[in-house]
Parts: C-alpha cells; structure tokens; sequence
C-alpha cells in the first residue's frame, strides 16, 4: 500500500459542497471529500449513485453547479487543457477505437498529450505481451482495458481515475488488471507518488486493494475516510432481539433482526465498545464488504449526517454508552 | 491533433478521391467525344458567327445526341451527389464518439473538447473544399462544348459550375455535424441533415433563384425567323426574345418577356453559394456552442 500523508500536505483531490444537476434532479449533491496524495481510494456506490458525475467533474468533463473541485490545489475549470492535463481517466468500459491499432492509439496520445511518456506505453504493453500493431477489435476485454490503462499512464498525470475499470472483465481479468494498478502506484520511481481514485460497484473486487474509502449513496456521501481507520471505528454487534437502539454503543448504522438475535453495525469511535458485563452480547470486526453494505443500505434520509466530522470532534452518546 | 483528424477520416479521404475518379473517367470519356461532334461540325464557328441561326441541323444533332444526357440525366443523379458526401462525412465527425463512448476518451486527452472540434472542422471542412473544386472543375470542363450552346444559367448547369456545387456540400456536412451532436447516432444524423438540406436546396432552385435580381422585361419580336409556338425558346437554348444564347427565359405572355441574363452567372453564384455558406456557418457554430456549453454549462 502506497503511504500517504493525512494531514498537512495539499490533497490530490479535495471536493467542496460539489453538486451537479441534470434539469431538476440532482446526480450529485454536497459531496465534499479529501483524498490524500499517493492514496488508493475506492469510491463505491449502487448503480446510479453518482460515482459517474462526480469522476467527471474531478476528470474536467462537466462543469459542476454548485461547489467546486481542486486537484492538487489547483482549482478545476471543466474542458480546460490545465485541468484535464493534472488527471488520467480509464473510463468505463474502457473506450478505444476499435479500427486503431495499439500503435495508433498511442500515437493519438502522443498527438494529444504533451507530456506523454511514449516509452512507458510501448515498455508496458511490451511486459503484457500486446502487440503493437494489432487492431483494438481485435484484442481480448482484459487487453483492451490495459491499454485504457497504459494511455492514462503515459499521460503522466498525477491523479488517476478509473470508472468502474474491471466490471467488464472476466474473475482472472480483474484480478491481473487490479495487481497492475497497484504495481502502477508502487512503481512510481522517482515521479512523486500516483493517487488512483477507483469507482466500483462490487466492493469484494476492490478491498484488499484500497486503502481509502469513499462510499456515495443517492447523490450523497455516506462514508469516507482512510480504509483501516473506519474498519477499526466499527464493530458488529450481535445482541438479543429485545434490545433496544438505545442500549447499545455507539452510533447504529444498521440494523438486522432475526429470530432471536439482531446484528448491528455501529461506529464507536473514539472508544471501543465494552460488551463485557453484557451476557449474551459479541462485538466483532467488520469486513470492508460488511461496512460499505451496511452503509449502502442507511436510508436516504440519513444520508445528510454522512461523511462524519473527525472522531475527536464529534458528539455522541458513545461515551456514556461504554461507561455502564 | 492533425495526425488524430487524418487518421479518423482517412477511409472517407479515400472514398471522396474514389468519387473523383469515377467522375473524371465518365467526364473524360463523355467529354472528349462532345469536343470532337463540336470540332467536327464547326460549331465553334457558327456559333461565332450567327449563335447557331446558320447551322441549325448541326446544332439539332449535337443537342439530340448530348442534350439529355449531359443536361437532366446528369442533374437528376449529381443533384444529390453534394448532400450524400457532405452528410457522409459530418454525420459521424461527433454521433461517432458519442455513439461508442469514445467521446470519454476524446475529450479527457489533454486537449479541451472545443480545440478538438476547431481543428476537425477546419481539416474536414477544408478537405471538401478541395475536393468540391474539383468537382466543379471536372465537370466544367468536360461540359465546356455543351455551355458554348446553351449558356452557364439553366438549373443543369448553373448547379455543377462555379461556387455552389462547393457550397452544397458543405451546408450537408455542416447540418449532419450538428444533427449528430443533437440525435447521438450517425445514420439517423445523416438521414435527418439530408432531407431539409434537399428540400432548402430545391426550394432555393425553383422558388429563389430565378428571382435573385429583379428579372429583366423585352417584348416579343414575332417577325424573328425559327420562331417556334410562340415567345419562349426557339433554337436550343436561345430565347427568341433576346436572341442571345444563356438568357434564361421566365415567362413569356402577351408578348411580354421576363429573362435573367446570361451574364448574371457570376453574381447569382456567389448569392447562392453565400446562402449555403451562411447555413453551413450557422449550423456548425451552434454545434461549437453546444458542445461546449455541453461540458461547461451548469445545469
């Protein structure tokens, strides 16, 4: 995993109060979110979420209408070649033209990108065994979206966003196209670290890949924040069906009830919740895929107290909770 | 940028060139055997002489023999020709890449979506200016003997010389470029920038241009020899009216003759041409606009 510095430093991507409408309905409302330079950030969400609105504000493909995005710092104008220059983009489905060959496509790159690295392209397609003169048609899914790969690679800018980039591609695909974006963020040489944002809509695809999380629910953000942090602010608590939201540590996120027992995803940053001195209670780890369904499936009118404040300037019931 | 437009239109650049060839091989043949009916009969010199009052076997047997070919049988099939190559090559420029999603790819690259459509449009555009000159060339000098007859003015002629033939096919191209923004497809972008370019340009034949200048009045002559029924044409294309050849007769009752000109060819070219062109520059700054009012337009 890449390391990233949480504070200080400028974010590779910072989102404000970021909203998009199309006619009267929103896509995309309030959005505000950081990623930190040299992360791997997951973005994840149902169909329809937004994931797709927000990638293209942050890429320079739709202006936003109300709030705004900066790269780096620098503050994103749509259809201008200095945004578009700071942010390579796979898109979904990955789209090349199919009477191209893999050397035209990098031509176009090259015509269309000054900072193009031709070297990489060729280095890159050369380790995967895709050869340069054959027809974009004529390439597997997989090879196809290596190659969406290597042009926003060999554009050389610092921030990468790829829209659901392996929904398309076969269990064996997914897996070799993830290793190489990670081999893609470690190997950076001595370029400062590469940020990747990766939406999805399967979440099991990206976890052992990504250590940061954003989830985006109904145009809103649910969730976001370093990977391993949330993991550790959440719990899953199995109960005795009786016991109320109010009992228990923590702030409920959700709630499943069965015949006897309840299982409840609840955050209980800053403290851990005590379970001890609760007979018949268990508190255990959360999965990644567990929190982001859990999350997913708040509904929307609880979507406004996403995104929450930092832990330590948060209110909560979570304290006296655990001091019974 | 350059090398991106060549590389995408280059089969179209090759199919352009192939209509060229097949209308300079019809027009070589076609035209070398009416320079030779023309040499052979002298009608260079009567027509010099007498505009073909002293020969009018001579001129009777060189209509019949060309006449119908050259004149409303090449119309009827070149009157498309202009709209077919304009929509071919607009209706794909941007239905294309927002019918495959490659627009993603497109206008993410380092090069603003407007550059992008600016440096297209200059390259195509420019390419079927080439290729609409030499088209105009072609076929006027292939029926260079047949206007010596038969003046520059009538509709056979007048669209396939000069300016306009040009004109046509941009005003197609620009109108399937903006229908393909609009519907997202190519061939319903090109179906949908054919049929109002053909009406617009018949409309502007039939209705418009006979009324371009104010029409010109005479006074039939009865007593002129070869008078035929009346004050309309009499031999060929000479109009008895004016007795000279090219002068485009519009109506002819009691007596009283309305006629253009022959030597209004040249400003009735540049007010059709300029229409055309004036409907080609609006369609295409619209799709300028919209595309980029596309990215940049809030909602």
């Amino acid at each position: 995993m890449a390391e990233y510095d949480a504070g200080g430093s400028v974010p590779a991507l910072r989102t404000e109060h970021l909203g998009r409408r199309y006619g009267k309905v929103w896509g995309l409302r309030d959005c505000t979110l950081e990623v930190p330079a040299g992360a791997v950030a997951a973005l994840v969400g149902p169909n329809g979420a937004g994931k797709t609105t927000l990638l293209e504000m942050i890429i320079g493909l739709l202006e936003p209408t109300e709030g705004q995005v900066s790269v780096f710092g620098e503050t994103s104008r749509a259809d201008t070649a200095a945004t578009l220059a700071r942010v390579g983009y796979v898109a979904q489905d990955h789209p090349l033209y199919r009477d191209f060959s893999v050397a035209d496509m990098f031509h176009l790159g090259r015509a269309m990108n000054p900072s193009w690295d031709q070297q990489l392209a060729t280095a890159r397609v050369d380790a995967l065994d895709i050869p340069l003169q054959r027809k974009v048609r004529r390439l597997s899914g997989g090879q196809q979206a290596q190659v969406s790969l290597t042009m926003a690679l060999a554009k050389r800018a610092p921030l990468l966003v790829l829209d659901e980039p392996v929904s398309s591609l076969d269990p064996i695909a997914r897996l070799e196209f993830m290793r190489d974006v990670m081999a893609a963020a470690a190997d950076t040489g001595a370029d400062s670290s590469l940020t990747f944002l990766i939406s999805s809509h399967v979440v099991s695809e990206l976890e052992r890949f990504c250590d940061w999380l954003i989830v985006l629910a109904n145009g809103h953000v649910q969730l976001a924040g370093p990977a391993d942090d949330l993991l550790a602010a959440h719990r899953l608590l199995t109960v005795p069906r009786a016991t109320p939201d109010a009992e228990l540590p923590g702030t409920v996120i959700h709630r499943d009830d069965s015949d006897r027992h309840s299982t409840a995803l609840v955050r209980t940053d800053p403290v851990q919740p005590a379970v001890r001195g609760h007979a018949g209670w268990q508190a255990d780890p959360v999965s990644f895929e567990q929190l982001v369904m859990c999350y997913l499936q708040r509904p929307p009118t609880a979507a406004t107290t996403g995104n929450p404040a930092p832990a330590a300037a948060r209110p909560g019931p979570t304290g006296k909770e655990v001091t019974r | 940028m350059i090398w991106v437009t060549w590389r995408q239109h280059r089969s179209q650049a090759v199919a352009g060139l192939a209509v060229l060839a097949g209308l300079a091989v019809y027009a070589i043949l076609l035209g070398t055997s009416m320079r030779t009916a023309f040499s052979h009969d002298d009608l260079a010199g009567c027509l010099a002489r007498s505009q073909g009052s002293a020969c009018p076997d001579a001129v009777g047997a060189f209509s019949n023999e060309f006449g119908s070919e050259v004149n409303q049988a090449f119309w009827a099939v070149a009157l498309i020709v202009p709209g077919l190559i304009g929509v071919l090559a607009g209706g794909s420029l941007i239905a294309r890449e927002l019918e495959f999603g490659t627009w993603r790819l497109a206008w993410s690259q380092t090069v603003p979506r407007s550059r992008w459509l600016a440096v297209k449009l200059a390259l195509v555009t420019g390419g079927l200016i080439v290729l609409g000159a030499a088209m105009t060339a072609v076929i006027t000098w292939y029926r260079a003997p047949m206007d010596r007859l038969t003046g520059r003015l009538d509709a056979h002629i007048f669209d396939f010389e000069g300016l306009v033939l040009t004109a046509y096919i941009l005003c197609a191209f620009g109108f399937a470029v903006l229908a393909g923004l609009l519907l997202r497809r190519s061939i319903p972008a090109m179906i949908a920038a054919f049929v109002p370019w053909l009406a617009i340009r018949l409309v502007i034949e039939f209705v418009f241009r006979p009324h371009f200048l104010a029409p010109l009045t005479t006074t039939c002559n009865a007593t002129l020899p070869n008078q035929a029924g009346g004050c309309g044409y009499g031999l060929g294309f000479v109009p008895q009216a004016t007795g000279h050849i090219g002068d485009l007769v519009l109506s002819a009752n009691n007596g009283v003759v309305t006629y253009q000109p022959a030597d209004r060819f040249w400003p009735f070219q540049f007010i059709e041409a300029g229409i055309f062109v004036a409907l080609t520059a609006a369609a295409l700054g619209a799709t300028i606009w919209l595309l980029h009012r596309r990215a940049t337009w809030a909602a």
